[in-house]
């Protein structure tokens, strides 16, 4: 009786937090006319702008890819003073509210700094650009990369890279041939929460970048200009298009991982 | 022929150990935890920075040498076997580092000698732990070092298989000529393997020399506790109860 009751408190508590989760998105699609999907789908600004946002996140995960496996692995690999502080630093994105991550980029990207300067020297500006949407994109969404990769780069037995060594192998070449490709199903974890938090950014997009329109933000266009039902149909090929790139990437993540 | 001084200082001892081991001997450094002895193969194979090191590998001096150039071969407890290369990719890893074409004949005999010749394409998670200590002494075998360290390669196996190790260990340095040095808390392991004995406590050496002269006199303090263990398996055998 006692386990029957367990069991029934505990099926409770699954259906209720899945629900949660997966209730609004299932209410989204069910809720959808086909009328309004139809001209939603004639919409080419719409089009653009899942466009836009797709290009937008994936070059923001490439940023944040390069720019944060590198720290990762010295993170990882060397001792130093002040490390706990710079693993602390790589997390500052994540707590930072993203309307002042915004203004924070806008007033040190801006034309008028020596960054924004240096970068128009070679026609790169970053206000209402893509390369503004990229680099709003990549710094709200670093931290997954850096984390993740840390998680990777830390768990690889340190007696491989040794084993490596003696048998030949340079540094580099044993991080190409045994570190990367073992932390690279943590590396690639990270990236898809990278691009998925790039896609939905719209905090910092609203200050730096409004155009051209990503999703996110012309679906808070349409919702503020014309009420939910107009906003619902860009809502829900955003979230098809979302949920579709994100079990194609989960799919190779597993995959690679049996190997 | 290796000639080995090295001095490091740790915070639990400071390891000074002073040794020469002839060219294709099989020698066992037998030492308690914290002995030093893991420390002793790091140093040699370049994974831990000496204060003061003199290492001379057949007339080279290699202490300041990267790992890859000393052409010392480090197997560590757990085998280090790469996990996402098949046991083929594993076997010939030290022909690619180091941008070399692979000795096909050479690697073949080494498989066959092995007995792997039916697992090549497997991963290692497909393995057994016999089969994986195979992979790593194969993969070893295929850089041609000039001196293979054995980091306890058996401590945490089977009775069974130790035993099958053990043999197959000698009959493999006998084949292939090799230089080994091995580290142990076995005495068992030891007696089956050494040609030279290293005792090694508290960082500083306490013995070398060969079984007999071990037998003979054995140092005090691990020396004894080794000779004591061995005389209590001697009189289980003698009781003769097989």
């Amino acid at each position: 009786m006692r386990q029957t009751i367990k069991k029934l408190f505990f099926s409770l508590l699954v259906f209720i937090s899945i629900g949660f989760i997966l209730a609004p998105i299932l209410n989204i699609f069910f809720t959808l006319t086909v009328k309004e999907l139809i001209k939603t789908i004639h919409d080419q600004e719409v089009w653009h702008a899942i466009f836009t946002s797709f290009l937008g996140a994936s070059l923001a995960t490439m940023l944040g890819c390069v720019l944060g496996v590198p720290l990762a692995y010295i993170l990882s690999h060397y001792e130093f003073k002040g490390k706990h502080i710079l693993e602390a630093i790589t997390n500052l994105p994540v707590v930072i509210p993203h309307v002042a991550v915004g203004i924070a980029l806008l007033s040190f990207f801006n034309e008028r700094t020596f960054l924004g300067k240096f970068f128009a020297y070679f026609h790169i500006t970053f206000v209402d650009t893509i390369y503004g949407i990229v680099i709003a994109m990549a710094f709200v969404s670093i931290s997954f990369v850096v984390s993740s990769a840390l998680i990777g780069f830390k768990g690889i037995d340190k007696h491989l890279e040794m084993v490596s060594r003696s048998l030949g192998a340079s540094a580099f070449y044993t991080f190409w041939h045994i570190t990367f490709p073992l932390a690279l199903p943590a590396i690639f974890r990270g990236a898809i929460l990278a691009f998925a938090r790039g896609l939905s950014e719209v905090g910092a997009l609203l200050i730096l970048a409004y155009y051209p329109k990503t999703a996110p933000i012309i679906m808070y266009e349409r919702f503020t200009e014309y009420g939910l039902n107009a906003a619902k149909p860009i809502a829900a090929l955003v979230i098809f298009f979302s949920l579709l790139i994100f079990f194609i990437l989960l799919y190779f993540s597993k995959y690679h991982a049996k190997r | 022929m290796l000639s080995a001084s090295l001095f490091k200082k740790y915070p639990a001892f400071d390891l000074d150990v002073s040794f020469e081991i002839p060219k294709q001997s099989y020698n066992v450094i037998l030492g308690p935890s914290g002995a030093g002895k893991s420390l002793t193969l790091k140093l040699i194979a370049g994974f831990e920075k000496a204060d003061r090191a003199s290492i001379i590998l057949e007339n080279r001096e290699i202490s300041s040498l990267p790992p890859e150039k000393r052409h010392v071969v480090y197997l560590p407890q757990n085998l280090g076997i790469f996990p996402h290369l098949t046991v083929y990719e594993n076997i010939i890893y030290s022909f690619k580092a180091r941008y070399v074409s692979i000795d096909e004949a050479y690697v073949r005999v080494i498989i066959e000698e092995l007995g792997l010749t039916p697992l090549v394409s497997r991963f290692p998670s497909h393995l057994s732990g016999g089969e994986l200590q195979r992979v790593a002494l194969a993969r070893a075998l295929a850089a041609k070092p000039k001196l293979l360290l054995l980091d306890e390669p058996l401590s945490s196996l089977d009775f069974h298989l130790k035993m099958y190790l053990v043999n197959f260990l000698t009959k493999l340095k006998q084949t292939f000529h090799l230089t080994v040095v091995h580290v142990s808390h076995d005495p068992i392991e030891a007696i089956k393997l050494a040609e030279n004995l290293f005792i090694l406590e508290k960082g500083k050496i306490k013995f070398q020399g060969n079984l007999e002269d071990f037998f003979k006199d054995p140092p005090s303090g691990f020396g004894k506790d080794v000779m004591k263990r061995l005389r209590s398996i001697k009189a289980v055998l003698d009781r003769n109860v097989w």
